[in-house]
């Protein structure tokens, strides 16, 4: 009856894996070559790009032109980039704290209360980011949540100038993010076979010996997927770190945003995007190859 | 016999208590448990030989009653501070491990010395003959293999007493009749004490030194194989120990050890009774199918032989099952065994003469 499909195995396997391929290209690969091709060329004054083939944008990550012509090294954007890894990494560390115990509960409840539990992690989902942010300026602010009732109490005298700060930052960032790094956990802990752990407490384990040799070991798969998931849009976020870091604080996210929406440097933008991609690249090829490593060390 | 090694004194257990889902998975059970032997709990799923294991073990509290364990109590003992490990009925190998880190788990976790530790894992996986085997994962190996980690990692830590939960349920026929003799091995090399679940009679009767027979949450009877299987003390214990033919009568006589009992109009049967009934009394006897002896001749040779007719045929290859019509609402199962040429005896529809002893029909406490 669907004599137009092809007869042959192989075209057939192709054909059904289509619209996978289609959905991968269209969206993923076609995007990233424009943005390389982008980052090769030079930028126009009023915004897009010159189709003139340049380097000028990679040199403009470490580099600039001094007043004589001659090239200088310039640290300003390698230490957001730093600075962008450093605080993803916090924010990351943060959420693994706060998501694991959270995660490990859930798991822990009869299951018809599981689902209600993970629906209330993802609520916040619905608000728009940027105003779940802005919230965090009255609680974080001058005179805000926290601030108002410690200084009227007389438990502190000064403001402590929470805000436009780095620990503002990953505040933000965790708090957008946690949802991320519990839920994979989750989906780990879900499947764990929990009468390991009776068998670990028949085998003389302490409880925190039942964690540490058990759980988390066995949980390292959601442990990892979460911290891929929360670390990367981290270091892509622009909305905490301009709102929160009051735009002086800049993030390799925020820079980007900037060189889009107002310095009209696209070549540069796209430069800085295609890093974040050999950043992010090169840690998850430094994980697999871990992986690889460990268990093979574990084989032998 | 030797010391006790645990002591279970009317322990009960409700699960739930208080809300409408309370379950009573124990009902003031009380046994002793001697020190070195093979010890099985046996019964159908849900008579509470496993809830049992899991109050020695320590995964859960006892609701009435106590547990000594060599005479100490352990009710305040979390299950890792119990000198007793567990062989559970799935295993529950830690996937992440290898078979030696798996063997060695429970003795690093008692801060055995590096060298002691790799001698006993060594030492023990040999005693389960799994050498060879020690770098695999739990997920490379076959459940017979998987079930002998089980072993090695419960036995490594030398418990006092070993628990297991129906470990050999999940392992195919030949390789659990295997694991039965290895088991008995084992537990006579080691000279720990063996706490068996199962809902396996044969494997019960094959393995134990002693049998405790439980349904609903009570212990119905403790004692040997043979006291069991010979004596058993109600019908629940008879019925679930191999197949039994069971007869209602009344009685009406007694001497000594013998009685007279009425089975229908113009049948009465003799049998043994150790339980001092009276004449009126309604009772039960039991007779085991392969207690009764078949013969195809036609003449009643003395007053124990009954003529019958062969209704059904169940054949099971080194036996057959008959259902033989005594007529006036009697019948029996009886066991035969095929002819050297492979034929059986008899066929359906086939008369035959029925005997057995008077000591082989016994009376059973209604």
């Amino acid at each position: 009856m669907s004599s137009w499909l092809p007869t042959n195995p192989s075209s057939r396997r192709w054909l059904g894996l289509a619209p996978t391929y289609l959905v991968i290209g269209i969206f993923m690969l076609i995007p990233m070559i424009i943005m390389g091709t982008y980052s090769f060329m030079e930028a126009n004054p009023y915004g897009g790009v010159k189709p003139v083939f340049s380097t000028a944008a990679y040199l403009q990550l470490a580099w600039e032109y001094d007043l004589d012509g001659t090239l200088v090294f310039n640290p300003g954007y390698l230490k957001i980039i730093w600075r962008s890894i450093g605080l993803s990494t916090m924010a990351t560390v943060i959420c693994l704290i706060f998501g694991f115990p959270v995660a490990y509960y859930i798991t822990l409840q009869p299951e018809n209360r599981r689902n209600f539990y993970i629906y209330l992690i993802t609520i916040p989902f619905w608000t728009n980011l940027l105003i779940r942010t802005f919230a965090w300026i009255i609680i974080l602010g001058r005179n805000g949540v926290i601030e108002l009732p410690l200084l009227s109490l007389g438990i502190i005298d000064k403001s402590l100038r929470m805000m436009y700060s780095d620990g503002a930052i990953a505040i933000g960032l965790t708090y957008s993010y946690l949802p991320l790094m519990v839920l994979p956990i989750y989906a780990s802990l879900e499947k764990l076979d929990f009468r390991l752990l009776e068998a670990a407490s028949d085998l003389y384990s302490s409880r925190l010996e039942i964690m540490t040799k058990i759980v988390i070991p066995l949980s390292k798969p959601g442990i990892i997927a979460g911290c891929i998931l929360v670390f990367i849009p981290c270091l892509g976020a622009f909305i905490a770190p301009n709102l929160l870091g009051g735009g002086k604080k800049l993030m390799l996210g925020s820079l980007v945003q900037f060189q889009f929406a107002s310095a009209r440097n696209w070549p540069f933008g796209s430069a800085l995007s295609m890093l974040m991609l050999a950043v992010v690249v090169m840690a998850l090829i430094f994980y697999a190859r871990g992986a690889k490593k460990r268990a093979a060390g574990a084989e032998s | 016999m030797a010391t006790a090694a645990i002591n279970i004194h009317g322990v009960s257990k409700v699960y739930n208590p208080g809300s409408p889902q309370a379950v009573q998975a124990l009902d003031t059970v009380s046994l002793t448990i001697h020190d070195n032997e093979f010890f099985t709990l046996l019964g159908p799923s849900g008579c509470g030989k496993t809830t049992l294991l899991r109050l020695i073990a320590g995964f859960e509290q006892v609701t009435g009653g106590e547990i000594l364990l060599f005479e100490e109590g352990i009710e305040n003992l979390e299950p890792s501070q119990r000198p007793v490990n567990t062989v559970f009925q799935h295993y529950a190998l830690f996937p992440h491990m290898t078979v030696a880190q798996n063997v060695a788990y429970g003795l690093e976790r008692l801060k055995k010395p590096k060298d002691e530790i790799r001698l006993t894992v060594d030492r023990v996986l040999s005693l389960v003959k799994l050498t060879e085997l020690a770098n695999r994962r739990p997920s490379q190996m076959s459940g017979g293999q998987q079930q002998r980690v089980a072993l090695a990692r419960a036995l490594a830590p030398s418990p006092k007493v070993l628990l297991l939960d129906e470990p050999l349920s999940a392992l195919d026929l030949k390789l659990r009749q295997a694991m039965r003799e290895e088991l008995k091995q084992l537990q006579k090399e080691t000279g720990i004490t063996f706490v068996f679940v199962t809902h396996d009679q044969e494997e019960a009767l094959a393995m134990s030194d002693r049998i405790a027979v439980m349904s609903n949450g009570e212990v119905q009877q403790i004692g040997s194989p043979t006291e069991i299987y010979e004596h058993p003390v109600n019908r629940f214990v008879a019925d679930f120990i191999g197949d039994t033919n069971f007869i209602d009568g009344e009685i009406i006589s007694v001497k000594d050890d013998l009685v007279s009992c009425r089975i229908s109009a113009n049948t009465v049967f003799e049998a043994e009774d150790s339980g001092n009934h009276k004449p009126g009394d309604q009772v039960t006897l039991f007779l085991r199918p392969e207690k009764i002896t078949l013969t195809s001749d036609a003449q009643i040779v003395n007053g124990e032989s009954h003529a019958g007719k062969v209704t059904n045929i169940i054949y099971l290859g080194n036996q057959a099952l008959l259902s033989v019509d005594l007529g006036n609402d009697i019948e029996l199962t009886a066991q035969t065994r095929p002819r050297e040429d492979g034929n059986l005896p008899f066929a359906v529809g086939d008369s035959l003469l029925v005997e057995f002893s008077k000591r082989a029909l016994r009376v059973l406490a209604k």
